[in-house]
């Protein structure tokens, strides 16, 4: 029945995200508008430049019906709603089309390709972030369990909630105020030094250049995570059959790692995801002060370059990974909690 | 439910919350969040920050990347203060033919160990006005500094800065101590005005700076050639020294204890009016969703579901990015992301308080849905909005500050993460500006945890299962 749950979640999170891509396209009608209008003016410049010895009426007819072609083309001409679904339909078919000034590193001006270069990187940031944060959460949380109210609870207590308005942003130009520049430990920017060493030293060079944005994602968000596993925890822990295991006399180790946290994996697991999500729905932008070359990094040059395609690209692509973390949340919990997948009901 | 039991509930809740510490000292923090915001006025160094942050003209005075007054406190070398003297006493001389000479003298305590970076005369004059500036040191020497003829003016401001105007007088003094020789490495451009002035007059001056500690008397003077419609007024000298302000200047020379002071009130703003219109249009979703069910539960989940699945950080820069909205929009658009937080909970509490006799009761009685989830429903969830609000303010501080980093932030107010914003361009990072990164920052975290302290101390309360007491 499984696999009837998650093809039904797997359609759902399509159709969502099909939903959200039609209401983004709807409220950025607009811009978007503008931004092609100016488009197909500067290709029917560059085709005409290209012209030689062309009377200077003939020019202009030729230019005038490249632009009506061309507006045809991109359904310039048809009525709003049409419009709407046109470009939505685009998106969803990642036909995001050309940038304004932004290129990729191999030059191309394909939206597609610059977001898609991104998009691999912000992945591994994120995934290995959440993945330590994870481990640290959970070990420190049930340490916190195990004895609520204790100087180590009290204490790890009081730091998650000093750290729990703070600005991934801010940690990050701290660090790099203080390891880049004062004790120069850590590489300021980017992903590899310039030129990238070859060999396993590529390897180290990266690990390198990621250790410091690593380091504040992960400092700033495994205290959330040992709160939550603590809360979860500390619920099971109160169900008669943790007192009778260890009335049985089950060291209390494996009472912690056995059986709690077989019960509390469900929860524990779609905190970690949603902790995750979070981070990419909150903390995205935090790449920019470190110039990881990732779509929170995107996001900073498309704001200061005003290249509108990229932006919108880049939020079609962050969406989509938002959907699909939301669809991977959904299909974890129901691999690991058996009551939900039975009856195939979301 | 009537009043008298929300009451009750209430104070029920605070004898339960005073016994968290964490809470009370979260609500001490907001206490002294709101004392500030509304003893504004009193405590801005600069008054006019509000509307004047972007005004050039108006920081003029203060040294740019000037360090707090109090790091002097760590220093061995002492750095001159940023000082703005106004205590003058005017003398009267009569001239022949009705005309008078007008003098104002203002002392300038001089300690430091290093000499100010400039001394602005600023005086306030009324037809035409022949203006001479000069300063006498500890050591009876005056030097004229500089002359300034204003003509035909109505108490406007002449402004008189010594680095600029007074630089070849500079020159010229220490020139009656330095030997040719010695001079002719220097010319007078090489040498800063305020490092002449305050120096030990002896041979050797120019090359090595040592500073003449004591009282200097800064003199305005000016011949009125006719009293009756003609004076000048209200002197004011800065001496604007390497150190300033309670937390240091930025590039644009503005005062930035001022700015974070200011930006407290738009902090609060954003977090409670974000928080409050969300929980509450959360918590009314969530209790309509359970109430009515079947249908109208499906599709309100739907909508939910729909919302609740947009990263909203990415969604907020796209649109601020695009649109440019105004503090009080880009809070509507916040809201419109926000209310979700809340909705699930409510709608599995309201779930299992529909079941209640006392709602059958009051169906049977005839009374009206309304009435119901406005008396009988709303009031029991009260509790979990406050603790619900008091959570989501952070996030909605600081996903204003991550708009206002991109530089997208509205630019009639100041914020905390447009100052951090201006520390990103100004390279404040690179330079190591720390009282320029840390103090801002520091606020959006404090702020964080004042609301996380007496957030969690109330879900503390409400979820019995995690006491352990």
């Amino acid at each position: 029945m499984y696999k009837w749950f998650a093809l039904k979640r797997i359609l759902k999170g399509i159709f969502t995200y099909a939903i959200i891509i039609l209401v983004l396209s709807a409220l950025f009608n607009t811009v978007t508008d503008k931004t092609m209008r100016a488009d197909i003016e500067e290709q029917v410049r560059a085709e005409s430049s290209r012209l030689k010895n062309i009377q200077p009426a003939a020019l202009q007819r030729f230019q005038e019906q490249r632009r009506q072609d061309l507006i045809k083309l991109y359904r310039l001409d048809r009525p709003l709603v049409e419009r709407i679904f046109f470009r939505a339909w685009n998106t969803l078919t990642f036909n995001f089309g050309k940038s304004t000034i932004i290129k990729s590193s191999r030059g191309e001006r394909e939206v597609l390709s610059i977001v898609g270069e991104a998009l691999p990187r912000t992945l591994i940031l994120f995934t290995t972030a959440a993945l330590i944060e994870i481990i640290i959460g959970i070990t420190l949380g049930l340490k916190k369990a195990q004895k609520p109210g204790g100087v180590m609870d009290r204490t790890t207590s009081i730091i998650t909630m000093v750290v729990y308005g703070m600005p991934t942003f801010w940690v990050a130009m701290i660090f790099i105020m203080l390891f880049v520049y004062q004790l120069k430990i850590f590489p300021s920017s980017g992903m590899h030094s310039v030129p990238p060493p070859q060999g396993i030293m590529y390897f180290f060079d990266s690990l390198w250049h990621m250790a410091l944005p690593l380091l504040t994602l992960v400092l700033i968000g495994f205290w959330g995570v040992a709160y939550y596993v603590r809360n979860i925890v500390m619920g099971v822990l109160q169900d008669d059959y943790i007192m009778a295991a260890r009335a049985r006399g089950i060291p209390e180790h494996s009472v912690l790692f056995g059986h709690t946290l077989r019960t509390a994996a469900p929860p524990i697991m779609t905190m970690s995801i949603l902790s995750l999500l979070s981070s990419i729905s909150g903390a995205i932008i935090f790449e920019g002060i470190f110039s990881w070359p990732g779509l929170g990094n995107l996001y900073w040059i498309a704001v200061q370059q005003n290249d509108i395609p990229v932006l919108m690209g880049d939020l079609a692509i962050t969406t989509g990974i938002y959907q699909v973390g939301l669809i991977i949340l959904d299909l974890s919990y129901g691999f690991m909690d058996p009551r939900i997948k039975v009856g195939g009901k979301a | 439910m009537s009043a008298g039991d929300t009451k009750f509930k209430l104070a029920e809740f605070w004898n339960e919350f005073k016994k968290e510490k964490s809470g009370l000292v979260g609500l001490v923090l907001l206490i002294l969040c709101l004392l500030t915001v509304i003893f504004e006025p009193l405590i801005l160094p600069w008054k006019e920050v509000n509307t004047k942050w972007r005004d050039i003209d108006y920081w003029q005075d203060n040294p740019a990347n000037a360090p707090p007054e109090w790091t002097n406190a760590f220093s061995s070398v002492k750095s001159p203060v940023t000082q703005r003297l106004t205590a003058a006493t005017r003398e009267e001389a009569d001239l022949d033919g009705g005309a008078k000479m007008v003098t104002y003298t203002l002392n300038y305590k001089y300690e430091a160990d290093k000499a100010p970076l400039d001394v602005i005369f600023h005086i306030s004059g009324t037809g035409d006005i022949p203006l001479i500036v000069s300063i006498e040191r500890p050591d009876g020497i005056r030097v004229e500094l500089a002359q300034r003829f204003e003509q035909g003016i109505s108490d406007q401001d002449i402004r008189i800065s010594v680095d600029n105007d007074g630089r070849n007088a500079a020159f010229a003094f220490i020139k009656q101590y330095e030997s040719e020789q010695a001079l002719q490495e220097y010319s007078s451009s090489s040498l800063r005005t305020a490092d002449m002035l305050f120096n030990t007059a002896r041979q050797g001056m120019a090359s090595e700076f040592k500073p003449l500690k004591g009282t200097y008397k800064l003199v305005a003077q000016a011949m009125i050639l006719d009293p009756a419609t003609m004076d000048i007024k209200d002197p004011t000298v800065v001496v604007t020294g390497s150190v300033s302000g309670l937390l240091g200047t930025d590039d644009s020379k503005r005062d930035l204890a001022s700015g974070l002071i200011a930006g407290m009130k738009w902090a609060l703003l954003i977090g409670f009016l974000t928080s409050i219109v969300s929980v509450v249009i959360g918590v009314l979703y969530g209790i309509v969703a359970a109430y009515y069910g079947g249908k109208v539960d499906s599709v309100m989940m739907f909508i939910y579901q729909i919302v609740n699945s947009i990263p909203v950080l990415p969604v907020l820069i796209v649109i601020s990015a695009i649109f440019k909205p105004n503090i009080y929009t880009l809070i509507l658009v916040m809201v419109t992301f926000f209310w979700t937080g809340s909705v699930m909970t409510v709608r599995s509490m309201a779930l299992q308080i529909k079941e209640e006799t006392y709602i059958e009761a009051a169906k049977a009685l005839g009374a009206k849905n309304k009435r119901i989830i406005f008396k009988h429903m709303l009031p029991l969830l009260v509790p979990y909005s406050f603790a619900s609000m008091a959570l989501s303010v952070p996030s909605a501080i600081v996903y204003e500050s991550s708009v206002s980093l991109l530089g997208l932030g509205d630019a009639t107010i100041v914020t905390w993460g447009q100052i951090l914003h201006d520390a990103m361009q100004g390279a404040a990072v690179l330079k190591g500006l720390w009282w320029w990164i840390i103090p801002p920052g520091l606020l959006i975290a404090l702020m964080g945890m004042t609301f996380a302290f007496i957030g969690f101390s109330m879900d503390k309360i409400l979820h019995p299962k995690l006491q352990t007491r």
